[in-house]
């Protein structure tokens, strides 16, 4: 192990972007590896089911093309993980394209490292078998039923399929579904370095200009590690971190500051110590890491949950808005038989109505029951089997909210102020998880294929 | 009586996977986030009752070193699912505003 080792994080996902200068800043604080999560789940499961990022191609081409750029000038490792936002086949095919296509662009030759994440259905059925797989938190238990309605699973990979990568000699590693951490963690736990420094450090630095002062959303940060502490610092002089930032940041998304959990154990902060080492920099140490005897994975996965049709209203009468749940109520109860008429039965879709002005952002958890608005947005959704069935009702729905009777009303040329015509949209399939469990697995590589490219 | 919203510097919402949906308060100062932290208000059956989930599945943590406290609960449905109306989980904080500390 040499003393010191150095890391960047570029972006806290690829495609968001960075600043160019802090970048170039960054480059030249002599390096081991540069590195970007492309992954979140945070937008939801139609990005899984789809199998596209959430982010444009133009914005993936650009953050890759400097870091590749920045990667072979310097000679380092370049690792992107969950590329193309979830991780999945087409994702890091899609991302594997413009790197392919940026490297012929520029005359660029590396070796490159793919790493798969999807899990097939035979695998899961095995290790459902097996005992092997539970709920990573209130989810139902995995049935064979279950994994034969999902449409797309992935598994988060921890750092050994990165590292067998590296020692098969690619510069360049494109890895699909992988846990944040492992990304920034492969390189130095290979080198030897403490575990519990490691981890906490890449669970720090992995979403780049999270924790920098002021924050941009553009900011490179730079992690530092020695053997019994580590340090974190923006790549751009203006920038600078504080104990502050970087201690609040094990809150953010995880349930707990003190246990952040990963394949082969968790990390524990109980003990970490944060210190302002200079204007810019913050110290760490005391972190530990805490091996399970098990390796377990996280799996993702989702299933069609059906087409999608939505419409959007305001509504600005006072009697209305008064009665509102009520009408909706009735309106229901007409769209049901309506709909019987064409055929269509209460099981064959289902019908949603948010009411914003009164509780469409949390639903049943709003508190405030006695609002009146002067005015309240409409939004119906329709969920089928088929997008005919999805629109059919939808179109009903549309009838029903528009032109139906209330007690006092005076309207009676209509009940909404429709915004669009268009006034239904349907926007498709749509997706749900129903894969949100941990799979043991005895060898870390297992489900986690490695092909190997000469761009 | 003082509302939480008065005392807090950050009160925010988000996801903590498709499952769960975690609250972080933070605060300024050490003298706040103890007055907060140790007055009990913020306990389970309080955020059990706000978030209509049962007390067992409610986690409050405090996290000392950066004076805030983390409160996690289970999402209504899970994210992105038929119902969901928050996919990021960003505003579902709105309950805890209004929380009353006493002096």
């Amino acid at each position: 192990m040499s003393d010191s080792l150095s890391m960047m994080a570029t972006t806290g996902l690829l495609g968001y972007g960075f600043g160019e200068e802090a970048f170039r800043y960054g480059l030249e604080m002599d390096l081991d590896f540069i590195a970007a999560d492309a992954g979140s789940m945070d937008p939801g499961p139609h990005y899984l089911g789809e199998g596209v990022p959430f982010v444009s191609r133009k914005a993936i081409k650009r953050d890759i093309g400097l870091m590749l750029e920045g990667a072979l000038e310097k000679g380092i490792p370049m690792l992107i993980g969950s590329a193309g936002g979830s991780g999945s086949a087409p994702q890091v095919a899609l991302v594997r394209e413009v790197v392919e296509e940026i490297a012929a662009e520029r005359g660029y030759h590396f070796k490159m490292a793919i790493i798969h994440a999807d899990q097939s259905k035979e695998y899961l059925h095995a290790k459902l078998k097996a005992g092997k797989i539970e709920p990573l938190g209130p989810i139902d238990d995995v049935t064979p039923h279950t994994i034969e309605e999902t449409h797309r699973v992935v598994a988060m990979m921890g750092v050994e399929p990165f590292q067998q990568a590296l020692k098969d000699g690619a510069q360049v590693v494109l890895a699909g579904r992988a846990t944040d951490a492992s990304i920034y963690s492969a390189i130095p736990l290979m080198r030897g370095y403490d575990p519990g420094l490691v981890w906490h450090l890449s669970k720090i630095v992995e979403c780049a200009g999270a924790v920098a002062v002021p924050k941009s959303g553009q900011d490179c940060m730079i992690g530092i590690l020695k053997p019994d502490h580590f340090l974190v610092v923006p790549a751009h002089p203006d920038v600078r971190c504080t104990r502050m930032s970087v201690a609040a940041h094990t809150l953010y998304e995880n349930p707990s500051p003190y246990h952040l959990i990963e394949p082969d154990g968790t990390v524990v902060t109980v003990d970490s110590t944060y210190e302002q080492f200079d204007e810019r920099t913050v110290k760490v140490a005391g972190s530990r890491f805490e091996h399970s005897n098990r390796y377990t994975v996280k799996l993702e996965g989702v299933r069609r949950a059906g087409y999608r049709t939505v419409f959007m209203a305001g509504a600005r009468d006072p009697g209305l808005i008064a009665i509102i749940d009520d009408y909706i109520e009735s309106c229901r109860a007409r769209v049901r038989l309506q709909v019987a008429a064409l055929g269509i039965g209460e099981d064959q879709y289902k019908l949603n109505v948010h009411v914003y002005g009164k509780s469409g952002t949390m639903a049943s958890r709003e508190p405030i029951q006695d609002a009146v608005p002067h005015e309240v947005g409409i939004l119906a959704e329709v969920l089928a089997d088929d997008e005919e069935t999805s629109k059919a009702v939808m179109a009903m729905a549309r009838l029903a909210l528009l032109h139906s009777d209330f007690p006092g009303r005076k309207c009676i040329s209509g009940n909404l102020a429709i915004p669009f015509s268009p006034s239904d949209i349907p926007v498709g399939q749509t997706y749900e998880f129903n894969l949100w469990h941990i799979m043991e697995i005895a060898d870390p590589l297992e489900p986690f294929p490695i092909e190997m490219v000469d761009v | 009586m003082v509302a939480l919203s008065e005392l807090a510097s950050v009160l925010r919402s988000k996801n903590a996977g498709a499952l769960l949906c975690t609250l972080d308060l933070m605060f300024e100062d050490v003298a706040t986030y103890e007055r907060v932290r140790d007055s009990g208000v913020i306990n389970p059956e309080l955020i059990a009752s706000l978030y209509h989930v049962s007390q067992n599945e409610v986690s409050i943590i405090p996290y000392d070193v950066a004076m805030a406290i983390k409160v996690t609960v289970p999402r209504l449905v899970p994210s992105g699912s038929f119902g969901d109306t928050d996919v990021y989980g960003s505003q579902q904080h709105g309950p805890l505003l209004t929380i009353e500390i006493p002096d």
